[in-house]
């Protein structure tokens, strides 16, 4: 691949609403996930693995997780004399005031194809965060070439039962070829009981993308890259190109459970992290985590600078986590820097950054809805959380 | 604080360390790991950044490869700074001949034309092998206030221990009036760290002066303080009393790990107003299995374990197989562990692979090693 022949958009304008309260400060894209990554280090340790090097950020808010997260791109070799990183903030055109949407109204995705024609790139890869996988781009690069649709985009065969009705999946012509994006209840499953999730990722020459953008500043169009690029789908027809590798989507608290609990299965843990494909993150200088003679850790996934005196099952502890005695964590999701109080007891729970749990409380949820506790909060009496 | 190019920083990590055995047939010493994820010149390399000096030389020679790819450019620390920065100084050859070294402060004089580019007014020397944390910066303003030529940190030890190092004899001002070299009986307990804060025009005209007539000054502790010391250059002691540790032997080694372990060890690692910075990798958090059963013990990322860990470090990317038992040990990056292996008082190599059934058990007084991607797939009794 010639240097800087792709370049890469990721679109972190995604639906947060039911994600929340996990939501409630940071774009989905920012989404805590494994331990040590945010969602957003999918698609970017995609775009590092393929070599590109010339990425846009398209943030609903201020990005300040983003930024944070993301710093120069350096970790994800996007801090280049040779392209590099850039990150769009405000594009969530739902908080966008009336009064300023007249001024935007045909110059709504000027910045989008000011940063594609200085890209000089050939083809541009099109990208949300939603759909946890590690693509190997390259290979859509081929595939799109040896077609000669203008447009190809991506899914994952699932089984219908793993769909929900509300969920997007593509809709597949017996050739293999996409004609839209449609909700999961308004199609059929192929005859072995298959629906093909669309992974909301499209590949097209850049060109191109820069016309759907153009023509959608003529037509005064303020609608959302996302919708742009379901509408390049129906309108060009597709190549429809098979991902077969692990794949999570996130769209609300169960679904993020769910997925953070399918990881910590050893065949998952190792299809996801430990392909020829490497994922990339922020990097922190941590210290080893100490596991005192008390604790007692089994099939649990544990990030550094951690503390752990407790007992861990079945959980996810990111980095920074500490774990009194005589506690229980269970079939939970205990993200950065949150401390356990001493004999609590955690199952079936998603506990956000920075939460502090005092001492022998009892934080239960249930697999099909877990107890979520929202970033930093401070929780030392149970009336607290049985009444959330 | 120190200001611009007020003090330049030497890091002397040329050093074989034959007393490391095995573990330094491939590698430099500063360049063996510690503490689970760190390199023994990480403690200097972060000192020097703490410290707030921005330009350091790491002087190299013996077997330099891991220990350049560590430093890189050396942004892990902080230190690449767009005036100041890591530059790794490796013997070379010149008009003059080849600039390799024989001692401490011959390996100075090599780099002299380095060290007269950055053009400092103090000139700090360091080794690259020792576990501590300190303020260089606070041993600066010591040595404006004694308007010394020369300050040498020194660390308080036993009268036992005192006959193992260069001892500092000093006046009621802590100026340094005599220095012995392993003494049988030893007058004070001010042991030198190897850490020497000189004026640098005194030094290198002491340097060029030696070297262009005779070979003399070829060692800081043999030749150099004992010459300002003759020579009544204001020669003072700035004494560290915190955690320091010469890692320079298999048991060293072992004992300092052994000491990181404890929660209660003063270096105090997780102080985040004086972090130890490495270089990072990306690397997948690490999975503890069903099996697992892990207790008393550090781990980092992207460690595998399925059996029992007791008082022991686990550095990057170690596994442990189901029914093997890690004791009082500390596993280097990329160590493969087999299936029922037992592991006791040892130090295990990078890479190195043990198979299933495999013993490697060592004693307090005779900790067992296992070398750099060294294979041991037989029972050993």
């Amino acid at each position: 691949m010639k240097h800087n022949s792709v370049s890469a958009v990721i679109n972190l304008v995604e639906p947060w609403e039911k994600l929340e309260p996990l939501t409630d400060a940071r774009p989905v894209g920012t989404l805590p996930f494994g331990g040590r990554y945010r969602l957003l280090d999918f698609p970017l340790s995609s775009i590092a693995n393929a070599g590109i090097q010339n990425v846009m950020i398209a943030s609903p808010r201020s990005g300040r997780s983003v930024s944070d997260h993301i710093r120069s791109g350096n970790d994800w070799n996007l801090d280049t004399i040779r392209g590099g990183l850039f990150n769009f903030p405000y594009n969530d055109l739902s908080l966008i005031a009336p009064e300023k949407k007249d001024t935007l109204i045909h110059h709504y995705y000027d910045n989008a194809i000011l940063f594609l024609k200085r890209s000089n790139s050939e083809y541009t890869v099109v990208m949300g965060t939603r759909n946890i996988c590690n693509i190997d781009l390259k290979a859509l690069l081929r595939y799109h070439k040896e077609r000669d649709n203008r447009v190809t985009t991506v899914y994952k065969s699932v089984d219908a039962s793993e769909v929900k009705p509300t969920n997007t999946v593509l809709q597949l012509t017996d050739n293999g070829m996409a004609t839209s994006v449609v909700q999961a209840s308004k199609t059929i499953p192929s005859s072995e009981g298959k629906l093909a999730k669309d992974l909301n990722i499209y590949l097209m020459s850049t060109v191109d993308l820069v016309d759907i953008l153009n023509e959608a500043n003529q037509r005064g169009d303020l609608i959302s890259l996302e919708r742009l690029m379901k509408q390049a789908v129906i309108q060009h027809n597709a190549n429809a190109f098979e991902y077969t590798g692990f794949y999570a989507n996130i769209h609300d608290i169960p679904s993020y459970y769910k997925a953070s609990m399918s990881i910590l299965k050893e065949d998952n843990f190792r299809a996801l992290f430990y392909s020829q494909r490497q994922i990339y993150t922020k990097v922190k200088n941590e210290i080893p985590t100490f596991f005192a003679k008390s604790s007692q850790v089994k099939g649990s996934l544990c990030g550094t600078g951690g503390y752990i005196e407790g007992k861990v099952d079945n959980s996810v502890i990111f980095r920074n986590v500490f774990i009194n005695r005589n506690s229980l964590i269970q079939d939970s999701v205990i993200m950065q820097g949150t401390r356990i109080g001493v004999g609590t007891t955690i199952q079936n729970a998603v506990i956000d950054k920075n939460v502090v749990i005092g001492p022998n409380l009892e934080l239960k949820g249930t697999p099909e809805e877990p107890l979520v506790i929202g970033k930093g909060k401070r929780i030392f009496r149970q009336t607290e959380v049985t009444n959330e | 604080m120190t200001e611009k190019n007020e003090m330049l920083a030497i890091i002397l990590a040329g050093g074989q360390g034959t007393r490391l055995g095995k573990l330094t047939k491939s590698t430099a010493k500063p360049a063996i790991p510690f503490g689970g994820r760190y390199r023994i010149i990480d403690f200097t390399l972060s000192n020097c950044a703490n410290s707030g000096i921005d330009t350091v030389g790491v002087v190299t020679q013996y077997q330099p490869l891991e220990l350049n790819a560590h430093i890189g450019n050396g942004s892990s620390w902080g230190l690449d700074d767009q005036n100041g920065g890591v530059t790794v100084l490796q013997p070379f050859s010149s008009s003059e001949g080849e600039k390799f070294f024989e001692g401490t402060a011959h390996a100075i004089y090599q780099n002299i034309e380095y060290i007269d580019q950055q053009n400092p007014e103090y000139l700090l020397v360091l080794s690259g092998d020792h576990i501590y944390k300190m303020d260089y910066g606070a041993m600066l303003e010591y040595h404006k206030a004694k308007k010394a030529s020369l300050t040498v940190g020194v660390i308080p030890v036993s009268m036992e221990e005192a006959k193992r190092f260069g001892m500092m004899n000093t006046d009621e001002t802590d100026r340094i009036i005599e220095f012995e070299e392993k003494p049988e009986h030893p007058k004070s307990d001010k042991a030198s760290m190897g850490i020497y804060i000189f004026n640098w025009p005194t030094l290198r005209n002491y340097l060029t002066t030696s070297f262009t007539t005779n070979k003399s000054l070829e060692d800081f502790g043999k030749n150099v303080i004992p010459m300002y010391l003759a020579n009544n250059e204001s020669t003072y002691a700035y004494a560290f009393d915190g955690y320091w540790r010469d890692v320079g032997t298999i048991h060293s080694l072992w004992q300092a790990n052994m000491e990181f372990l404890s929660p209660h060890n003063s270096l105090n690692i997780g102080d985040h107003n004086w972090r130890i910075n490495s270089k990072a990798q990306v690397l997948p958090p690490m999975f503890l299995t069903n099996t697992s059963n892990v207790n008393n013990s550090m781990i980092v990322d992207s460690c595998y374990v399925a059996g029992e860990v007791d008082h022991s470090i686990l550095s990057q990317r170690v596994s442990v197989g189901t029914g093997s038992r890690v004791v009082d040990s500390m596993i280097m990056p990329g160590a493969t562990i087999g299936k029922n292996v037992v592991i006791d008082h040892a130090l295990v190599g990078e890479e190195a692979v043990i198979g299933d059934g495999a013993e490697v058990k060592g004693t307090e007084k005779d900790i067992a090693v296992v070398g750099y991607g060294e294979v041991l797939g037989v029972k050993k009794s």
